[in-house]
């Protein structure tokens, strides 16, 4: 089996895990808290795909979020659409929305890009919370966001929900699998590493950008309205930039530039959020000197430290016999 | 009309203040740091703290930026190791210290916001032109441009000054000449930080001290550091001015669109100049 078939193999079984997972529990907070995860990881997969496989930091990808869950929200509430058409032009609207910010990706790099995406961002938060407040509800947000209806199932059942979410984040982890193998994918990476001569080989540098902008804001904006559902509620919240912050720390603390380090980063920010904010209501200031503490000491995040970790003890194993244990 | 000139210069010198020690850690260091709103919110709740206690304010508008330097040599020591590596990850670490930051303040002083008055003789208003001035704002400016004066003269006329600029341009020439490149990273990092907590002392008086008080700012330093050009400390005074004018005059007469004219143009000069319109013919790279 090649590399991709054993991969898409694998995120299969782990889907199907998750399947299991969710009609098996009955557990409501539990069902919640996985929920929560398969969004942030749709979310966060997306995001590496600009941060960690083309190396562009983007501090805006809050607007895509909530762009997505905006446009699913009013089309529901407001025109009536069913939850597939809008949950599409959700998409639509999230990867119109990126493939703009992406033009500016085209231009300048580094700091300068990640300013200019917090401050397109912070624009469309000033639209949403402000300017299309007859539209939006402004700060008061939009409630009752529903779920799908389809195949006679009840999806305001939190098991069922999870389910729905499971089968979607499978298909967005395979998606991101194949993407990251294919020649577009290695374009990508080879802007990463030598955007010059990426370039210089032939290869359209300035197309790719905005593409993978496209594609990673479709993510976002499926997480965003997955999210509405979620919670039945939309606000102005969601493209605020502590937003585009949360998925960074995330990406950061599972590994950038790996298909698993964002979903176990988000993994590892919710449970932190879970179990810190259990005994303390400063677990953001915790989380701020976990995330300082990666940035200085693991900067390839959890997938790069356990790496490290595999390699430590294959080497130190190389000393003993292949069966393992003290014995001679 | 006199009034909104002088709103708008005291605005402008507010700006000069965080935006000079932006501006001074991103040219000597390289470095930007996200959390110089967070280091000015600081700087303000701090004030609050020694007004409250001693009754001085002027005890405040010197013990906040002693404080918060403090802090910024401590967010210096941890960003060293850095250096070396990409810029985007002493973006990374400063973002971490917004957290740390906010939550450190929100554990200290709560939720709710506080405010200072200013001294007695600074409170009232002076009539100039006809037009009621108030004191305080005057006094903002004058203040600000004394610390614009004495940043310029450090800059340009004493040796620490020149050796900054030396290390800005070639750290390693200067290192060999028997400097302390890292002593003097760590001093700039000290002084950007007590600019930004004088920021917020001075601040304080004018505006409700809050938590998030810093997000808000810091979108116009930064705009500021921009267009005055990256690590150029006059350009930062005309774009402080420029900034503070277009924020006085439009909150007059256009108030619902200072925060989307204030991106807009933010990321137009992003896009059509990076290097500031006050940088010619000097270019660098982040």
């Amino acid at each position: 089996m090649s590399g991709l078939a054993r991969q898409l193999a694998a995120i299969l079984a782990g889907g199907a895990a998750l399947l299991a997972l969710a009609l098996g529990v009955t557990d409501e907070p539990l069902l919640y808290f996985a929920s929560l995860v398969l969004i942030w990881a749709i979310f966060a997969i997306g995001f590496d795909l600009v941060f960690g496989l083309t190396g562009l930091l983007s501090f805006g990808h809050a607007a895509f979020f909530g762009v997505g869950a905006y446009v699913q929200a009013l089309l529901t509430l407001d025109m009536g659409w069913a939850f597939a058409p809008a949950f599409g032009a959700a998409l639509l609207a999230g990867a119109g929305l990126a493939a703009l910010f992406g033009m500016f990706a085209i231009r300048m790099s580094g700091v300068y890009l990640a300013l200019t995406t917090l401050a397109l961002a912070q624009l469309v938060n000033i639209l949403v919370e402000v300017k299309l407040r007859g539209l939006t509800g402004g700060s008061d947000g939009l409630i009752g966001v529903p779920r799908p209806e389809a195949f006679g199932l009840d999806f305001y059942d939190s098991g069922i929900y999870l389910a729905f979410l499971a089968i979607l984040f499978t298909i967005a982890l395979a998606a991101a699998a194949i993407l990251r193998r294919s020649p577009f994918g290695q374009v990508l990476q080879a802007i990463r590493q030598n955007e010059v001569r990426a370039d210089q080989l032939g290869f359209d540098v300035r197309g790719s950008k905005i593409a993978v902008f496209a594609v990673s804001g479709l993510f976002a904006a499926a997480a965003g309205a997955l999210m509405g559902g979620l919670t039945s509620f939309v606000g102005p919240d969601m493209t605020g930039w502590k937003v585009s912050g949360d998925v960074l720390i995330m990406t950061i603390l599972g590994g950038r530039g790996t298909l698993l380090g964002p979903v176990l980063g988000v993994l590892a920010f919710e449970l932190l959020r879970d179990v810190a904010s259990a005994w303390t209501d400063h677990w953001y200031g915790i989380l701020g000197i976990v995330f300082i503490a990666f940035t200085l000491f693991l900067p390839e995040g959890l997938m790069g430290g356990m790496r490290t970790l595999r390699r430590a003890w294959r080497t130190a194993g190389r000393g003993r016999p292949a069966t393992g244990g003290d014995a001679p | 009309m006199l009034s909104t000139i002088v709103i708008g210069l005291s605005v402008a010198m507010l700006l000069f203040l965080l935006a000079s020690g932006l501006t001074l850690i991103f040219g000597m260091l390289g470095v930007i740091n996200f959390a110089h709103g967070a280091l000015y919110m600081v700087g303000a709740f701090a004030s609050w703290q020694v007004v409250a206690w001693t009754g001085s304010f002027w005890l405040a508008l010197a013990a906040a930026p002693l404080l918060v330097a403090v802090i910024g040599l401590a967010m210096e020591l941890l960003l060293k190791p850095l250096y070396a590596r990409d810029h985007v990850f002493q973006l990374l670490l400063t973002f971490g210290g917004i957290l740390v930051l906010e939550e450190a303040v929100r554990l200290v002083w709560g939720l709710d916001y506080k405010s200072v008055t200013a001294p007695p003789f600074l409170a009232g208003s002076v009539a100039i032109a006809g037009s009621e001035i108030a004191t305080y704002r005057l006094f903002v400016i004058a203040l600000g441009l004394a610390v614009a004066a004495a940043l310029f003269l450090m800059i340009e006329r004493t040796v620490l000054g020149m050796v900054l600029r030396a290390a800005d341009s070639n750290a390693a020439m200067v290192r060999c000449l028997g400097i302390r490149v890292d002593r003097l990273r760590s001093f700039t990092f000290a002084l950007g930080a007590a600019l930004a907590a004088l920021g917020g002392a001075v601040a304080a008086p004018l505006l409700p001290v809050q938590i998030g008080m810093g997000f808000s700012i810091i979108i116009d330093c930064f705009m500021v550091v921009i267009i005055g050009g990256l690590g150029n400390i006059r350009g930062a005074v005309a774009a402080a001015v420029l900034l503070g004018m277009v924020q006085a005059f439009g909150q007059r007469y256009v108030p619902d669109w200072i925060a989307v004219a204030t991106y807009g143009v933010l990321i137009l000069v992003l896009l059509l100049r990076p290097q500031g319109l006050f940088n010619l013919g000097r270019e660098r790279s982040a």
